[in-house]
């Protein structure tokens, strides 16, 4: 079965919105059980489309990011791969390892883009400065316009060249360069917290970044847990604050008398 | 989490605390200290809406700190009719951030009525931290783990059999527990720092000092787990061959190159380099590491 340019075209649109969905709205229509329809439909074979979906949910289940660590990227796995399963009539899972490639790419999109977006904020620095919200805005809006331009192409190229021809594409891309800037993601929140330190840090709180970081980092405890631990030092302090306060209070009653 | 708990303790003593710790007073506080205007409950639905796009321009520095201005604005607006005021807001709320994208409006619901009562930016930003990076383990367990794969499982073992209810019944159930609790917690938040207002208000010193702390100590954690910089090289002496991280400097004091460069961007900062000059720094860094092996 052969894919129109207007059906591919729509697939990429569908990638664009499942990529945002991914992040921003999160309904979760982005997950296979609903894309697999979804793609089915576009291609005229709901069915295929519907079991497909059912078999990659399962194949992603367990798969969402946690803690900031990216999985395979499932949108365009089950675009893409959802796709070639219909027109090659391929297994699902087979169709998948066609779609590597791409949902490589994309993550590597995703990583670049997070690295673009970090110059950015001095842009929204200045705008807060000016109190301007609508550059706050515009800035997002951007930021998103660019992310689901990435989701296009990765699902748009290899469904309408062909996984052959548009593996071209994807192997244009530096890996060495994307690695580094991998790297340099991993840094960048050091940059984040040094600009919030900076104002928030006075020294008669560094006991307590001690604290903090010596309970993450040997203890490894939760961030829930370190919060409540430091919760509860606060509120020593604030009571043994107020008890001072009250006896001073007595006794300046005590010598007026 | 704070501001509530601490309510018994300090209503006796509301003037007595003279010590003044805020070294920037001026830029730290807002001009008119009057509370700001009340928000209505569509506020806080578009508030709540708006939280859909926390994620909207993430990156690796701020993380979500402009989607989270951006779901703030309309209230941060009404409530700052002084435009001094307003860009100072949202100075601080331009800082690193990142809590779970469903429990979002729960941080945002408490620090809108921390804004209406006037706090300075540093306890805002303290109590925004404090509440919001413990969320993000709470999050996780409550949706990857137990909400999504209840509906994803359910609804693929019906798709398998070839209905599209599978889809459909994912969709439904996902999404009401998802908006009921993104715009439960938001008015509930909203209601709660409200009722706190008087008690903040007059314990405005207090209540610093103790977001200080909890803000603190948290974002010593946070510098140990959210940034990441381990060194892949390794010492090869004869047949041995010591792998630097893992052999030597994970056992003397784990997180150490990712404490020893926030370390060294803070001191950059305070010599008044920009976080732009910082950012290009950390990229040439980071290639730079790659491509010779070591990180």
């Amino acid at each position: 079965m052969e894919i129109t340019l207007l059906q591919a075209l729509a697939l990429g649109i569908l990638a664009f919105f499942a990529g945002l969905d991914l992040f921003n709205g999160l309904t979760h229509f982005h997950r296979p059980v609903v894309l697999g329809p979804l793609v089915g439909f576009i291609l005229g074979d709901l069915q295929t489309g519907i079991i497909t979906g059912g078999a990659l949910e399962l194949v992603w289940m367990g798969l969402a990011p946690l803690a900031g660590a990216q999985p395979p990227n499932v949108i365009i796995g089950t675009i893409v791969g959802t796709a070639f399963a219909i027109t090659t009539g391929v297994d699902a899972t087979q169709a998948i390892a066609i779609a590597v490639p791409f949902a490589v790419a994309v993550q590597m999109g995703i990583t670049f883009l997070f690295s673009a977006m970090s110059p950015m904020m001095s842009k929204c620095d200045e705008y807060a400065d000016n109190a301007d919200t609508d550059g706050i805005e515009k800035v997002n809006y951007l930021a998103m316009t660019v992310l689901g331009s990435f989701y296009f192409l990765c699902a748009f190229l290899p469904i309408y060249l062909g996984a052959e021809h548009a593996k071209g594409f994807v192997e244009v891309l530096p890996e060495q360069l994307m690695a580094g800037l991998g790297v340099a993601g991993g840094m960048m929140p050091a940059v984040g917290f040094a600009v919030l330190m900076k104002i928030m840090l006075k020294n008669a709180y560094v006991p307590y970044f001690i604290i903090g970081f010596v309970a993450a980092a040997w203890l490894e405890m939760p961030v829930l847990a370190i919060a409540l631990g430091a919760l509860a030092i606060a509120l020593i302090d604030f009571m043994k604050k107020t008890e001072t306060a009250v006896v001073a209070m007595k006794e300046e009653f005590e010598d007026g008398i | 989490m704070v501001s509530n708990t601490l309510t018994g303790a300090v209503v006796d003593t509301t003037a007595s605390t003279p010590e003044k710790t805020m070294s920037n007073v001026a830029e730290n506080e807002y001009q008119d200290q009057s509370v700001g205007a009340p928000l209505t409950s569509q506020d806080i639905n578009k508030m709540a809406f708006r939280s859909l796009f926390l994620q909207a321009s993430f990156n690796y520095e701020r993380m979500q700190a402009g989607g989270w201005l951006y779901g703030l604005l309309p209230a941060l607006k009404k409530i700052h009719t002084n435009k001094n005021d307003l860009s100072k807001s949202m100075k601080g709320h331009m800082g690193l951030l990142n809590t779970h994208p469903f429990l979002v409006t729960f941080v945002m619901g408490i620090i809108l009525a921390m804004e209406r009562s006037k706090q300075d930016v540093t306890s805002i930003t303290n109590t925004k931290i404090a509440v919001a990076a413990p969320l993000g383990g709470i999050g996780d367990a409550m949706f990857w783990l137990t909400l999504l794969p209840i509906c994803g499982g359910i609804g693929a073992s019906m798709a398998l059999q070839g209905s599209i209810m599978g889809a459909v019944f994912f969709l439904v159930l996902f999404n009401v527990v998802h908006f009921g609790l993104r715009f439960g917690l938001a008015h509930f938040a909203y209601k709660m720092g409200v009722n706190a207002i008087p008690m903040i208000k007059a314990n405005t010193k207090k209540v610093a000092h103790a977001a200080s702390i909890v803000g603190l100590t948290v974002i010593g954690a946070l510098v140990a787990t959210y940034v990441r910089l381990e060194t892949t090289a390794s010492i090869t002496a004869g047949q041995a061959v010591v792998k630097v991280q893992s052999d030597v400097i994970d056992k003397l004091m784990p997180a150490f190159f990712p404490l020893m460069y926030t370390l060294l961007m803070y001191s950059l900062v305070k010599r008044g380099w920009s976080p732009l000059k910082l950012i290009s720094l950390t990229m040439v860094f980071g290639v730079v590491g790659k491509f010779t092996g070591i990180l």
